[in-house]
């Protein structure tokens, strides 16, 4: 993000419109202070200390600006415009529990604008820290925050693709599926009490439904192949797609009851549905102008319009949770880059480049972050980067990591 | 479906567990020897009947496993040649090329000739473009693959189209060389 910060300097002089290039933030970042926990003793934290998980949840935010500091420094806090800062207390319980009492401080008067007390067993204390955060954005936009949300995506384990969830920041991994074949395209069910995802262990692609600790059910079995599944963000009903005598078509369907009837009737193949975000339209790519192209129809399956004109290969589109663009991917020369547009497909940016192939966006539930895999660093890894593809920030690492998909929301719990 | 799978999973079997058979229920469906052995009179001579006898249903045996293992190479022989070519695609395209269709008018003649095949066609693509595009891509080319082979007279429920997208390159690469060995369609034979 530093380095965004420097680039935009000496760059924005030469621009007079916006045609936005790579990498320049366009986004107004808050500086925020951040001072280590007081230790009643010294805490033996099972991840990282809770300053540094609030340091790193405020890069990643699109937000905030971290101003990380040993103590309170009002000098340092003005120099670098934070406003308010952030710090707490931290002891040990004699059960093995941990009592974090975290602030939000007004820098000048040393207001306390938010407290909250926390008292959780270690491998907690990130989830703490994580919702504490999400107040703390709360408090200052009046948005909800990120930070306690998860990821889905597919991790190459000992040669197989599986399904795995962890933090959006890439920490508490949990592998989902253990099945020998191909899992992949996982996305959250409404509520995130399970996800939906691809499998191949029957030799063809097809949908399974599994809930978290429970089983992994097939689902739509009346088709022999299904996949690109997504989850209306209102009904949690699923369109996905279908192939059957080679054509490839989305249908709509009732995970409970299991039916589902086609969702277009067009000549062409259709993939990659994705619902706006109060499932009033679809976007889904076709191939019926002769090469994958993005669409948008109405609920109901009407009102087909064109999105993009721009090269030969737009595909999965992905509708803003703030409602006004899209992210989808686009290929040019074998390489795939990341872009969004507006809903009519114009104001076309480019989010990525120049940095190996990127893919498969999802974006954060505010609507401020992106999700994706990158082969950047030389094998695939999940990354964030903002909505205007500044402050890339890997959070996975080993084996191959692709497809990201953020979760929903997740609502509010009670706090202990 | 499930149970035509399962068959797949054991087509190597197939000859070898036909053959086991037949030679392991030899020795089982003749009791004699033991009993036989039990008699105290003229056991030299039982003896040699008994190995005569033996002998010819042995070679029996021997006879009936040669058979099938001849059946087991010529239907082997049938698979490897439908399984050891695939049909190979242009980019982003899943119309037959000429060099396909000549490949697929000889795999055609095997399985107009031996009914007993059923051909999983897979349909594969390279690693260019997202996951979800290369599924429907993938489908087309197996699809493309399937109304070649029914045109040319083959039974269609004998042919069964699959879609794999990228997710199973069978040559790793991210050139021209492995791409275009990837872009394919590849038979698996199942027998009914």
């Amino acid at each position: 993000m530093v380095m965004a910060l420097m680039l935009a300097g000496p760059t924005f002089a030469a621009i007079d419109t916006i045609a936005v290039d790579v990498g320049i933030s366009v986004f107004k970042t808050m500086p925020i202070g951040i001072v280590p926990f007081e230790e009643e003793s010294a805490i033996k934290w099972p991840s990282e200390a809770p300053h540094k998980i609030l340091t790193r949840d405020a890069n990643l935010s699109g937000r905030f600006e971290a101003v990380p500091s040993d103590r309170f420094d009002l000098v340092l806090f003005s120099k670098k415009r934070a406003r308010q800062y952030v710090t707490g207390s931290a002891s040990k319980l004699s059960n093995g529990k941990i009592k974090l009492d975290c602030y939000l401080y007004a820098a000048e008067t040393k207001d306390v604008l938010l407290g909250e007390s926390y008292t959780v067993k270690p491998y907690e204390v990130r989830q703490a820290v994580h919702s504490f955060f999400d107040k703390v954005v709360y408090r200052l936009f009046g948005e909800r925050g990120v930070a306690s949300t998860k990821l889905a995506y597919v991790s190459k384990i000992e040669g197989v693709k599986q399904v795995v969830i962890s933090d959006y920041d890439g920490f508490s991994r949990k592998q989902i599926t253990r099945d020998s074949s191909i899992n992949m395209m996982p996305v959250w069910q409404k509520g995130n009490k399970g996800l939906v995802y691809v499998n191949f262990r029957n030799n063809r692609p097809s949908l399974y439904s599994i809930a978290f600790g429970g089983k992994e059910t097939p689902i739509f079995t009346q088709f022999s192949q299904t996949f690109s599944p997504a989850v209306n963000p209102k009904t949690g009903e699923l369109l996905f797609a279908v192939t059957d005598e080679g054509k490839t078509e989305l249908y709509r369907g009732d995970m409970k009851k299991g039916t589902a009837q086609k969702f277009l009737h067009l000549k062409s193949n259709q993939v990659s549905p994705s619902w706006s975000p109060y499932a009033s339209e679809v976007l889904f790519t076709s191939d019926r102008g002769g090469s994958p192209q993005v669409y948008a129809v109405g609920k109901d399956g009407t009102d087909v319009r064109r999105i993009t004109y721009m090269g030969h290969y737009n595909e999965r589109a992905s509708w803003s949770p703030e409602g006004d663009r899209i992210v989808y991917t686009s290929m040019d020369d074998g390489k795939m880059n990341i872009y969004t547009c507006a809903l009519d497909g114009t104001d076309i940016v480019q989010l990525t480049s120049n940095a190996g192939n990127n893919e498969h966006p999802s974006w954060s539930p505010d609507g401020k972050l992106i999700a994706f895999a990158s082969d950047r660093g030389g094998n695939y890894q999940i990354y964030i980067m903002r909505k205007d593809g500044s402050g890339v920030t890997r959070i996975t690492n080993g084996t191959e990591n692709t497809s990201p998909t953020w979760s929903w929301y997740f609502d509010e719990k009670k706090k202990k | 479906m499930n149970k035509l799978l399962k068959w797949t999973l054991m087509i190597g079997a197939v000859g070898l567990f036909a053959w086991g058979c037949a030679s392991k229920e030899q020795p089982e469906t003749d009791p004699s020897p033991k009993t036989e052995a039990d008699a105290p009179v003229d056991s030299t001579l039982n003896l040699e009947a008994l190995i005569a006898d033996t002998l010819s249903a042995d070679s029996l045996a021997r006879l009936e496993a040669e058979r099938l293992e001849a059946e087991r190479a010529r239907l082997e022989e049938l698979i490897n040649q439908v399984m050891l070519d695939d049909v190979y695609f242009d980019y982003d395209r899943s119309e037959l090329t000429e060099n396909a269709k000549r490949l697929l008018a000889q795999v055609a003649e095997i399985l107009v000739n031996e009914n007993r095949f059923v051909v999983i066609i897979e349909g594969h693509t390279d690693a260019r473009g997202t996951e979800d595009y290369n599924i429907s891509l993938g489908a087309r080319r197996s699809m493309a693959v399937r109304e070649f082979l029914i045109a040319y007279g083959v039974d269609g429920k004998r042919l069964v189209p699959v879609s794999f997208g990228k997710e199973r390159p069978k040559v790793l690469g991210a050139d021209e060389a492995a791409y275009s060995k990837n872009r394919r369609a590849h038979f698996r034979v199942i027998i009914e």
